[in-house]
């Protein structure tokens, strides 16, 4: 479907163009061999994914649409449909529910006292290990050979890999291992029991037995994070750090109010080095069954559970680190860990899966379809209410709440 | 801030000559043997006018780095400043009993030069906020790492001064990684667990990161608690290992990376025995200063060719990429300093020889003051003596992903006193070697911390 039917289909202007995959050479650029990139939208000539997880029935994940390259040409001309919905880790998305007070906007009642913050992103590929990196690559950019009647010369730059880092001598795999997402496979077996433990030697937690274990390898051409096998949402540490410091992050550390911090903030951007919106996976678990009477375990559950809700598991749902880290870690009740680094787990290490730097005005598109899992209560009806303003209306709720 | 030259006052013409016995017991010293510490003495003819600065210094990994800071810098300022300077460079491991010893006398050396943080002589150093303050003129406000790493928030003043630091990368063997998938290496702390045992297992190199009572293993370790979420202190300065779950899940994966991927010799290696097993290629990888590869490139260019970086290890529970310094130089002016003046100014003035520094010790030594090497980043993606040249690209970051030693509260004298008396090397031995299940170890090395806490507390620091 072209833009430009979407655009009809809309009550208001599209500003911001709907996100499409990257090019090969796009992905080239930025380090990756495309060649091993894992169930990408679009490939062999447009089926791989076409159909399937997320997408359910015959609904489609992804439609061709010349548009993308024209309005971006680092896009390749595959429109994508399916729209993952999860919440921000770092608390760090524009879009939250920050201020609950009396003038709380309406999208924003009843949400719980963490303010849930939302990104949505497009999940286009995955990485399965470090072979997907490019070790050497050069592309020449700009060269003119003979313009103006034969004057006009410019070598042009070179946009090359070396030995796996770029120009300014950083590997990509370092940049992405900078950005985490968070993602909760089932622990529920068939037979009604809980792994508190995946499938991965080198991912076992000493908190609790080994076997039985959940799977985190692929399964008849399914990733092992395709949303089916998610118990809960995911969530992702964006760091929308601006790369001039001008959000308030330290990046330099000479700055006198940066001095009593820990550690300066991450030296890259989301969006000014993550050229590909890529993410590590890291994986966790819960080292309890959801039915637990451990003393220490099932209050915390509870307490989070009477807080976010439930997973599909029965599991309290995580929306930030916090709870994740200093609530169900920090207890022993919880655990996480990334696939091993050359595949051999069998599953995703690494998602190519560029957040949407804002979901407003056309971003959204009218044929879009939201990709999350169905959990209880309000997380669902903050995600997807939102997504469906955002396609409606181009607007989140709370800022479309008043002419509705 | 005012530096007075000497009781008259008066600058002095350079003073400061080799004599030729003493110029030559230096280099014979110097030739092969800074590492096992010795003792340089420098110029002797001292006028009766003429102040004397005595210094002490912890010996750098690389010697020449000594040669020069002994032979020139120090000579130098000594000319400028009118002053007849001794340096003495002793051992790291031998450094804190020297420390300790001249406290007891109350008398020894002006400034004494440590490889961390000097927290725990803070009742004996003079405030050296002057000094950050002199220089801050010329290269800047002070910066993060040395605040949080030189400050006493009792006493609101800084026990020491610190003008460089050194990272603490991931050194691996591309040979080995390349060889099972992970030519990029581990990444993150779960391949290093199971590409270490791979690379044992195939090949018969262990996983070499130090796990003894020296530098390397309390820097190695600390490091690794660290990145498990397992806190030694908290922010204020309150014990926090053990008070949950982290630091006996830390102490498992120790014990898992040991048996599957490690060798017994990780508990006895002595200072830079890990970098002695990695320039023999016997280990697939280690933490280290990258003094480790330097040295390699001057011993071994086949083997530091295959040798690479790589930021810390993504950590667990939130921590991120994360790894403390392996070295935090810090100099400290002891309050009964013969020549407190003297001393301040040299202290000061090595922000002005920070590029130098940088140089003579082959980038090891990363200037505190960007200002005094605007260039780094563009001398490490085309460093003259590495190959590939960008290989130390992989640290320009650095300074993003190392927090100070005390982490997340400042250095506290508990907490170094927790480093320096290798409480967590003995507390991982005890594990390793079966004599102590990880629970127990965790709780017994939370007590001998909680012993060092409350006894700091007691003295009021």
């Amino acid at each position: 479907m072209a833009a430009a039917a979407l655009a009809s289909a809309q009550s208001f202007t599209p500003i911001n163009p709907p996100p499409c995959d990257f090019s090969d050479q796009f992905y080239a650029d930025n380090g990756i061999v495309t060649g091993q990139l894992v169930q990408r939208f679009g490939d062999n000539n447009g089926t791989t994914r076409l159909t399937g997880p997320p997408a359910t029935g015959s609904q489609h994940n992804y439609v061709a649409d010349s548009n993308c390259s024209v309005t971006d040409p680092t896009r390749r001309n595959f429109r994508i449909l399916a729209t993952t919905g999860g919440n921000s880790d770092d608390n760090n998305s524009p879009f939250t529910c920050a201020d609950l007070g009396p003038s709380a906007s309406p999208g924003c009642v009843n949400q719980p006292s963490v303010p849930e913050t939302l990104e949505y992103i497009s999940i286009l590929a995955f990485l399965h290990s470090e072979a997907a990196f490019e070790t050497s690559y050069t592309r020449n950019v700009g060269s003119i050979n003979g313009g103006l009647d034969g004057v006009q010369q410019n070598p042009g730059e070179n946009i090359s890999i070396v030995n796996s880092a770029n120009p300014r001598g950083i590997r990509m795999e370092d940049v992405i291992g900078h950005f985490e997402a968070y993602a909760h496979i089932h622990q529920k077996l068939s037979n009604g029991t809980f792994a508190l433990n995946p499938c991965a030697a080198d991912m076992v937690s000493s908190l609790a037995p080994a076997t039985p274990c959940f799977s985190v390898a692929d399964q008849n051409g399914v990733s092992d994070v395709a949303t089916p096998n998610l118990a809960m949402n995911w969530r992702f540490a964006t760091n929308r750090n601006a790369m001039d410091g001008s959000d308030g992050n330290c990046i330099n550390n000479t700055d006198q109010n940066c001095k009593h911090k820990t550690q300066s903030d991450s030296p890259y951007g989301y969006f000014c080095d993550d050229l590909l919106g890529a993410w590590i996976i890291t994986y966790f678990w819960f080292t309890k069954p959801a039915n637990t009477t451990d003393s220490v375990c099932a209050p915390v559950f509870a307490n989070m559970a009477a807080q976010n809700g439930k997973d599909l598991d029965g599991y309290p749902n995580i929306l930030t680190a916090h709870e994740l880290n200093d609530e169900l870690e920090a207890n022993g009740c919880g655990a996480e860990g990334q696939e091993a680094v050359d595949g051999t787990d069998g599953g995703a290490v690494w998602l190519i899966c560029p957040a949407i730097p804002d979901p407003r005005n056309g971003a959204i598109a009218t044929d879009a379809f939201l990709d999350h899992v169905a959990t209880g209560s309000f997380l669902d009806t903050f995600i997807s209410s939102n997504f469906t303003c955002l396609k409606n209306n181009g607007k989140f709720c709370s800022e479309s709440a008043p002419e509705q | 801030m005012q530096y007075s030259r000497g009781k008259q006052g008066v600058p002095k013409m350079t003073t400061i000559k080799d004599g030729n016995s003493s110029r030559r017991d230096f280099l014979k010293l110097a030739a092969g043997a800074a590492a096992f510490g010795p003792y340089f003495l420098f110029p002797e003819r001292a006028r009766a006018t003429q102040q004397t600065l005595k210094i002490a210094k912890w010996a750098h990994f690389l010697p020449e780095y000594d040669q020069w800071f002994v032979n020139a810098l120090a000579k130098d300022w000594g000319q400028k400043n009118d002053t007849n300077v001794t340096v003495d460079i002793i051992p790291v491991e031998q450094i804190r009993d020297r420390a300790f010893a001249e406290v007891k006398a109350g008398k020894g050396h002006d400034l004494f030069i440590f490889p961390w943080p000097s927290a725990e002589f803070c009742r004996h150093v003079i405030d050296h906020g002057e000094i950050y303050q002199a220089v801050a003129s010329r290269v800047g406000a002070i910066q993060q790492l040395a605040h949080r790493s030189t400050f006493d928030f009792q006493t609101k003043k800084y026990f020491g001064f610190t003008d460089f630091w050194i990272p603490s990368p991931v050194h691996f063997f591309q040979d080995y990684w390349g060889q099972i998938g992970m030519p990029l290496g581990p990444g993150h702390y779960g391949s290093l667990l199971g590409g270490g045992k791979q690379i044992r297992d195939k090949f018969g190199a262990p996983c070499g990161l130090a796990f003894s009572p020296t530098l390397e293993g309390n820097v190695t370790l600390h490091t690794i608690l660290y990145a498990f979420r397992a806190l030694i202190l908290d922010e204020n300065g309150n014990v926090a290992f053990n008070k949950n779950v982290f630091a006996k899940v830390a102490l498992k994966y120790l014990q898992d990376l040991y048996q599957q991927s490690g060798t017994p010799e990780q508990l006895t290696w002595g200072s830079a025995g890990n970098v002695r097993a990695m320039l023999a290629h016997k280990t697939s990888c280690s933490i280290n200063g990258i003094s480790l590869l330097r040295t390699a490139e001057k011993e071994s260019p086949e083997t530091a060719k295959k040798m690479r970086l790589q930021p810390p290890l993504i950590g667990r529970n939130g921590m991120g990429i994360t790894a403390l310094p392996h070295v935090t130089n810090c100099s400290a002016i002891w309050s009964f300093a013969q020549n407190q003046e003297g001393a301040k100014k040299f202290a000061g003035d090595l922000v002005d020889s920070s590029r130098a520094g940088y140089e003579q010790s082959k980038g090891c030594n990363l200037p505190v003051y960007p200002k005094t090497l605007p260039d780094f980043v563009l001398r490490i993606e085309k460093d003259p003596t590495a190959d590939p040249p960008y290989k130390y690209a992989e640290i320009q970051d650095a300074l993003h992903w190392t927090p100070n030693l005390g982490v997340p509260g400042v250095t506290t004298p508990a907490y170094m006193e927790i480093f320096n008396s290798s409480v967590v090397p003995r507390m991982v031995a005890r594990v390793l070697k079966g004599e102590q299940s990880a629970e127990d170890a965790a709780a017994a090395g939370a007590a001998e911390m909680q012993r060092i806490a409350d006894k700091w507390k007691q003295i009021g620091a």
